[in-house]
């Protein structure tokens, strides 16, 4: 159980670490930051208030030294310097050492810690105009007349030691901070029988005579915020406790009724000797701490293998609740079908909240791609500079590591054979530094990335040639531009003249295609002569859940995915049958379309009388899908077909129904890409 | 796994047609009664289509039709054995029909004959070896060879040259 404890503050406090280490280094940078300064002294102070707490004393006691010193910074006594930077950031290191060897320090470990701690003292005394003479320790500052007292009402709730927590410990910490009075609310307490040892009864009553302002006290309590009531107030501004007419009345109190509150004692204090008392302003210091718990929980770090095991079980529910769904349809009662419909609403909010988790931002790539166009722009005596757009446009972490490969290798091809030399660039009358510019955003369920670049394009005449001499087209072909200029992505296709080190390895624009299409991404191409290129990259938002249309095509479940699909008509089977070069008239326009049967090589049922065209978007076109049935909306949780599947390209995955049957995850962009190719070979061989 | 292999001595027995065959126990992980079968289109005749095994989803493939001896026909006892092959080193979980599954015997390393060279209808790289129990043979397969190849078939054309692969890796 402890050691449990342990790694759980062992993992917290090397984030502590970090976090004061990163604090530092923007610090050097920016002396004067108020904000900055604050956290350093915040992640210190944690970090002494949770070793204390899991018997880390040397680090606590380490921590302390430190957190006094950034305290004197706090408050404008002492500034920010390069010794005092230095020093620190060698604390910060010799925190990690003492975090790995807890009690038992190599003597060449203790050597540096009693160094350290010297230094700091020293810094500390250079700086203090009052003389502290032992400054490890809170309790030896000598008693001061500036003392408040404060009235703290700490309740915690039942199960507060569940996680390791022992209230005494924090009361404890009180005491340090000054003169103390704790007085036990006992009541709660149950019966013998009733009691459950793991449980905290005990409500106390504390006087705190203190020099430390509300926020050290509120502080002491961080981190069982959540699992305690804490009202501390201000009740003078004078230390009570050594007033012996407060200590007696409080005396006096308990022994009558137990409980103290704070409405009797505001009362006894506006009478009490000390004519200067003040009454507090209840409302304003409650306020702050209030501030401190809403800054506290603004963003939180969690290790990413509890997201994705986040991200399965809401999968899992998903596929339960289809289950429910069904059940509850087929059983009819009223009841019943309302909550299937509230467990469906709610697991769709929750898919939703649950995916949003686990995406982050496009910008997190952006660093990797500055530092390649710098140095390489250099490498090849180009003058380039790259921008970025809508950075903080979101994409699924899986998605983004995947994306970063074929985009480094989109911007090299850029760079190299994109933008030209600058004296290149001036003769033609471009400016002499080239750009490339990265652009994201939304675009419905997918979001679309751009690369432009103002370099030379791509001249389809050349890429012709090119697909000519290598037999991939007839010289006779008659391709439009945009055909053209996708040949680039066809395996083997590379025309870089010169090999150079940066692209044109025989590996292009054919890898980066299928890394993507292994996103369930698309890539295309446009390009103007001496004007430039652009790369599109239409990606979709998440990978393992989408919208869809379930269909049946005899027995089988299909998937398709709703966002291409366009509208649905039912027509009867024998105009089907007998179309004209497979295009059928639909609201008046003219849609090809595929039989989905003999597509699928299955056998055309003649008893059919009406099929279901599903007319889905295929590039720029509308095409049509005639499939048996259409059953409805479907939330498909994505699961692989498995690897002996691999070849199968028109079916991108599988989905559990609420039945258990499998239903098949179509891609349609493949699967219509698949029968055209296949419509065009019969042509050619009759 | 190979490892694995050699050190286990039980192997499960099963029926194809009237050849018995074993596997290793050490590649079994399950067996399971028929269930409903989703059909994959477009794929080749051994791929008998998908099944839903505890909410994931596993592959199942004809064995019968892998050593060329007709579609699996289904009766009572037919039976899918779910097995955790290896390719090329990853753990691939993948459901095989049989006829019938008969029994978990010992089979001494001693007992394992070397596969024959010559006469054997099937490449010798799939059968790791035969042994003969109770006056029959059972051939012992290599199952990670056998459900990890594309090949459509296992047998050994009369050339004696491999069959000529559909689909190249």
């Amino acid at each position: 159980m402890m050691d449990n404890f342990k790694k759980k503050f062992i993992e917290e406090a090397t984030e502590h670490i970090q976090d004061i280490e990163q604090a530092l280094l923007e610090l050097e940078q920016n002396p004067t930051d108020k904000p900055l300064i604050e956290r350093v002294f915040r992640a210190m102070h944690s970090l002494k208030g949770s070793g204390a707490m899991f018997g880390f004393e040397k680090i606590s006691e380490f921590t302390h030294n430190l957190e006094t010193a950034y305290d004197l910074v706090r408050s404008g006594e002492m500034e920010i310097t390069n010794e005092l930077l230095n020093l620190t950031l060698a604390s910060v290191d010799h925190l990690g050492s003492l975090l790995k060897y807890d009690t038992d320090l190599p003597e060449l470990v203790m050597e540096q810690h009693l160094s350290l701690i010297k230094q700091i003292a020293e810094l500390v005394h250079g700086n203090n105009s009052k003389p502290v003479p032992v400054i490890e320790i809170v309790e030896d500052i000598p008693i001061n007349v500036n003392q408040k007292t404060y009235y703290i009402l700490f309740q915690p709730h039942e199960d507060i030691m569940n996680n390791g927590t022992n209230p005494l410990f924090l009361i404890d910490e009180l005491y340090s901070l000054g003169s103390c009075i704790a007085i036990p609310i006992i009541k709660k307490i149950p019966a013998l029988d009733e009691f459950d040892p793991n449980k905290c009864y005990t409500t106390w009553e504390l006087f705190l005579a203190t020099e430390s302002d509300i926020n050290s006290v509120t502080d002491i309590f961080i981190f069982v915020e959540d699992e305690c009531d804490l009202h501390v107030t201000l009740i003078s501004e004078f230390n009570l406790i050594d007033n012996i007419q407060f200590v007696e009345k409080l005396e006096e109190i308990r022994k009558n009724q137990q409980e103290i509150g704070l409405a009797q004692l505001q009362d006894f204090i506006a009478t009490l000797s000390t004519p200067e008392t003040k009454q507090v302003k209840k409302g304003k210091d409650e306020k702050v701490v209030q501030a401190s718990k809403d800054q506290t929980i603004s963003s939180i770090r969690v290790a990413s293998d509890k997201l994705d095991q986040l991200m399965n079980l809401v999968s899992e529910l998903v596929t339960t609740q289809a289950r429910l769904s069904l059940y509850a349809d087929n059983d009819g009662r009223p009841e019943l079908m309302a909550i299937a419909e509230n467990v469906q609403k709610l697991s769709r909010q929750l898919r939703d909240n649950a995916f949003s988790i686990v995406l982050i931002p496009i910008e997190n790539m952006l660093t990797r791609f500055q530092r390649l166009i710098r140095d390489l722009s250099k490498e090849l005596k180009k003058d380039v500079v790259f921008e970025a757009e809508g950075t903080d446009t979101e994409l699924d972490k899986t998605i983004i590591e995947n994306l970063t490969d074929p985009l480094m290798h989109i911007l090299r091809n850029s760079l190299d054979h994109g933008i030209e030399l600058p004296e290149v660039r001036v003769s033609k009358g471009k400016p002499a530094q080239g750009k490339i510019l990265l652009k994201a955003f939304y675009s419905g369920a997918n979001v679309i990335i751009q690369i432009f670049d103002d370099g030379a394009g791509i001249d389809t005449s050349f890429i012709r040639t090119k697909a000519i001499q290598k037999a991939l087209i007839s010289p006779d072909a008659a391709l439009t531009k945009k055909e053209i200029l996708d040949l680039i992505f066809i395996p083997g296709f590379s025309t870089a003249t010169n090999i150079t080190d940066v692209s044109g390895r025989g590996v292009g624009m054919d890898v980066v295609k299928r890394k993507i299409s292994d996103i369930r991404g698309e890539v295309e191409v446009e390009s103007e002569i001496n004007i430039g290129t652009t790369l599109t990259i239409k990606l979709p938002l998440t990978l393992s859940i989408i919208d869809g249309l379930l269909i049946k095509i005899e027995d089988i479940h299909v998937v398709l995915p709703l966002t291409v699909i366009d509208k649905i008509y039912a027509v009867e089977h024998y105009k089907l049958m007998k179309a004209f070069n497979n295009t059928i008239v639909l609201e008046g326009e003219q849609i090809p379309f595929f039989y989905m049967r003999h597509e699928l090589e299955l056998e055309i049922d003649e008893s059919i009388t009406h099929d279901q065209i599903i007319v889905v978007r295929y590039e720029d076109k509308r095409i049509g899908l005639a499939v048996d049935n259409v059953i409805g909306e479907y939330q498909a949780v994505l699961k692989p077909l498995g690897k002996h599947y691999r070849k199968q390209e028109i079916i991108s995955g599988t989905t559990i129904l609420g039945d258990g049957t499998i239903a098949l995850v179509m891609d349609t962009n493949k699967a219509i890409k698949h029968f055209a190719y296949k419509s065009l070979i019969t042509e050619d061989s009759k | 796994m190979k490892k694995n292999a050699t050190k286990i001595n039980s192997y499960l027995t099963f029926k194809l047609g009237d050849e018995i065959f074993g596997a290793n126990v050490s590649k079994v992980l399950n067996i399971l009664e028929m269930t409903r079968i989703t059909k994959v289109p477009k794929s080749p005749p051994y791929m008998k289509g998908v099944i839903n095994l505890r909410g994931s989803v596993l592959p199942l493939i004809d064995t019968k039709v892998k050593f060329d001896m007709g579609e699996t026909v289904y009766t009572p006892n037919t039976c899918i054995l779910v097995l955790d092959i290896d390719i090329n080193g990853d753990p691939v979980h993948v459901g095989a029909l049989v006829d019938s599954v008969q029994e978990v015997i010992e089979i001494d390393e001693a007992q394992i004959m070397p596969p024959p060279t010559i006469g054997s209808r099937y490449k010798s790289e799939f059968i790791e070896g035969m042994a003969k129990i109770n006056s029959e043979f059972i051939m012992l397969l290599n199952m990670d060879m056998i459900f990890s190849t594309s090949e459509l078939s296992l047998l050994r054309d009369s050339s004696g040259e491999l069959e000529v692969e559909e689909e190249k890796e």
